[in-house]
């Protein structure tokens, strides 16, 4: 399977911090923007972890990716739209898919055995390509 | 208190290029309901009722993170007052002053220490709330098509116009192909 990520969105681990900011703060958007950038990536990553150690991963829906992937079968993706109902797909040419998924699917993946051959091509990719490094980091730390 | 003071502001959305480019190298004619599918949107939506956003979260195929009433602040400060209710004297004092009397009564529950996650049983469903909320552009058009007709109430209606013109304007060549 050959992955190309086409696009994502952008900052990711600083917009996951903004959705977890949301729901404890009262400030308009700006104000909390402002504090992100100011207390910097490290404060990120201390709210990852705490997202994932709550799983609560309503917060990682807000970060999407991308893909163009090559090498997924029809019935693979049959299987996929079935279960994944944030992850959309459209047929470049047999086996060619533009693939758009959040990055909660991309976890639910990653647990589901049947599917984690496509978590892994994707974040090697992520990886190859210094995408989210410190969400993939906290994420899929111990694996 | 004031009226309406709605406030929707587009976070990030898709780049559309990149598909472009991709669906171009690969000769590749995607219909409109395919790429709608593979944009997304996040908006952040301010100084919204809750009564507004029991409406909005019914749609599904997006993703929402509200501002918690376990932990924020409540103010009297902050209630939606529909234009019906303002607009004649009367209902708009009677309102106000309930509002304020309830108000009173959450800010005594919690001075007594009760949680504030009991003590908001109390507060009204007008209270403005803030959201941010992630979609594709096939589901912000499913939900216009349904929220933006003359049916729909005034305070969803008057959100999903503002978030469907922040996608237009954005992204015209996806809603104008």
């Amino acid at each position: 399977m050959r992955i190309s990520i086409l696009w994502y969105t952008p900052s990711p681990e600083k917009i996951i911090s903004l959705a977890m900011r949301r729901c404890y703060s009262t400030k308009p958007i700006e104000e909390i923007l402002k504090e992100l950038d100011q207390k910097g990536p490290e404060y990120w990553r201390h709210l990852l972890e705490l997202a994932f150690r709550d799983k609560s991963f309503d917060v990682i829906e807000h970060f999407y990716l991308e893909l163009l992937v090559e090498g997924l079968a029809k019935a693979d993706v049959a299987d996929l739209a079935i279960n994944f109902p944030f992850m959309q797909f459209t047929e470049f040419k047999e086996n060619l898919w533009l693939v758009l998924l959040n990055a909660r699917t991309l976890i639910e993946l990653w647990y589901d055995d049947n599917y984690k051959y496509i978590a892994e091509s994707i974040v090697r990719e992520m990886k190859n390509a210094n995408v989210a490094p410190i969400f993939v980091s906290v994420a899929f730390a111990g694996d | 208190m004031q009226v309406i003071s709605l406030i929707v502001l587009l976070v990030w959305h898709t780049d559309p290029n990149p598909i472009f480019q991709a669906s171009k190298k690969y000769g590749v004619t995607l219909n409109k309901l395919d790429l709608m599918k593979h944009i997304v949107y996040m908006f952040e939506i301010e100084d919204i009722s809750r009564v507004t956003t029991h409406q909005l979260i019914r749609h599904r195929l997006a993703s929402y993170d509200q501002e918690s009433q376990r932990f924020s602040a409540a103010s009297r400060e902050t209630f939606v007052v529909p234009p019906s209710v303002s607009s004649k004297k009367e209902s708009k004092e009677l309102f106000e002053k309930t509002v304020n009397q309830v108000m009173e009564v959450f800010e005594k529950l919690v001075a007594l220490g009760i949680p504030k996650e009991d003590a908001r049983y109390i507060i009204p469903h007008s209270i403005k709330t803030k959201l941010v909320m992630t979609l594709s552009a096939a589901s912000l058009q499913h939900i216009a098509s349904l929220r933006t007709t003359p049916q729909a109430q005034w305070e969803i209606r008057s959100l999903v116009s503002k978030m469907y013109e922040l996608a237009k304007q954005a992204t015209p060549e996806i809603w104008n192909v």
